[in-house]
């Protein structure tokens, strides 16, 4: 995965103010840690961030700090409910070669038995993998499963250089028998007194 | 605008509140009625909220005073932002009709959200 350049400016004033000011500016805050190093806090263009963060797990490259260059992972990105804009941005500092975990999403090829229904738990998993060399997706192939095919953690083929991260049991996928529709309606007419009986409650 | 709870997190789409609103439970039961109804089978619903507030009411022609009124309805106060309802199921098309139908039966403007990708 090749990582994205992208200019920071250091911030000098906090709060929500400032933050205001910076956002107004067309700038997001952001904030740039790890490896035990103190916190630093920059603001980032905040259209080419936006452009970065399509791409699942990118490798930044923040230029423009007081110590050089650093390479950096989002690690948490807080968006606007409603309007979508970035309002923050925290950065994890990653070094060449080290390797992090992070959540990558499952990509599921094929179609399942007709008439079966697919109940996916996981939509995406933990890897371990080189800072430099996150995989995009894990690719995982449904075609023809029929009901009662179980997928755990451990059956997913994970890209070269990657490795699982959490726990190898976990549930992702499961092929059950659909609920027959009568006993669906049976289940609505369970479950409309119930909420009933639940608020007057 | 609401503090949590407005991305889609178990399913791939969702119904967002654009517009804050009460919720009452039976708007909540209305709509995943229709939402349920329209996928027949092989889908799953969720439903984020919870009507656990109480509204009062006096009874029509009664004076002020001696007391409260008693509970009339049960009702979630939702926030601009939160995503109600979630629902999986693989044909888009009907999944976004079902969404649809649901969004009829709320008292508010709400949209319908897809999970992007990579978003946890």
């Amino acid at each position: 995965m090749s990582e994205v350049r992208i200019a920071a400016e250091p911030r000098t004033e906090f709060g929500k103010g400032p933050a205001r000011r910076t956002r107004r500016a067309g700038r997001v805050p952001a904030v740039l840690y790890g490896h035990g190093t103190d916190p630093q806090h920059i603001s980032l263009p905040g259209h080419d961030l936006m452009l970065a963060l399509k791409t699942p797990n990118v490798l930044l490259r923040v230029e423009g700090l007081a110590g050089g260059a650093e390479l950096a992972l989002p690690k948490d990105v807080q968006k606007d409910p409603l309007k979508g804009f970035l309002e923050h941005i925290d950065l994890l500092l990653v070094k060449l070669g080290e390797k992090v975990t992070v959540e990558i999403p499952i990509q599921l090829n094929g179609e399942i038995q007709s008439g079966a229904q697919l109940n996916q738990e996981m939509v995406q998993i933990s890897v371990e993998a080189e800072a430099t060399h996150i995989p995009q997706v894990v690719e995982l192939d449904i075609d023809g499963l029929a009901p009662g095919d179980v997928i755990h953690a451990k059956d997913l083929k994970l890209p070269a250089g990657a490795t699982l991260a959490g726990d190898e049991d976990a549930l992702v996928l499961q092929v059950v028998e659909p609920k027959a529709a009568e006993a669906e309606e049976g289940a609505e007419a369970e479950v409309a007194p119930a909420t009933e009986e639940a608020a007057a409650e | 605008m609401a503090k949590g709870g407005t991305k889609v997190t178990f399913g791939e789409y969702g119904i967002q509140a654009v517009e804050g609103h009460y919720v009452t439970n039976r708007q909540i039961e209305a709509a995943r009625i229709a939402m349920t109804r329209h996928i027949k089978r092989g889908g799953k619903v969720w439903i984020n909220i919870f009507p656990d507030r109480p509204l009062t009411k006096k009874p029509a022609e009664t004076r002020m005073g001696s007391g409260k009124g008693s509970p009339e309805w049960w009702i979630a106060n939702v926030k601009p932002g939160r995503v109600m309802f979630e629902l999986s199921y693989p044909n888009e098309e009907v999944a976004r009709e079902a969404l649809t139908r649901a969004i009829h039966k709320l008292p508010m403007k709400c949209r319908i959200v897809k999970r992007e990708v990579g978003e946890s």
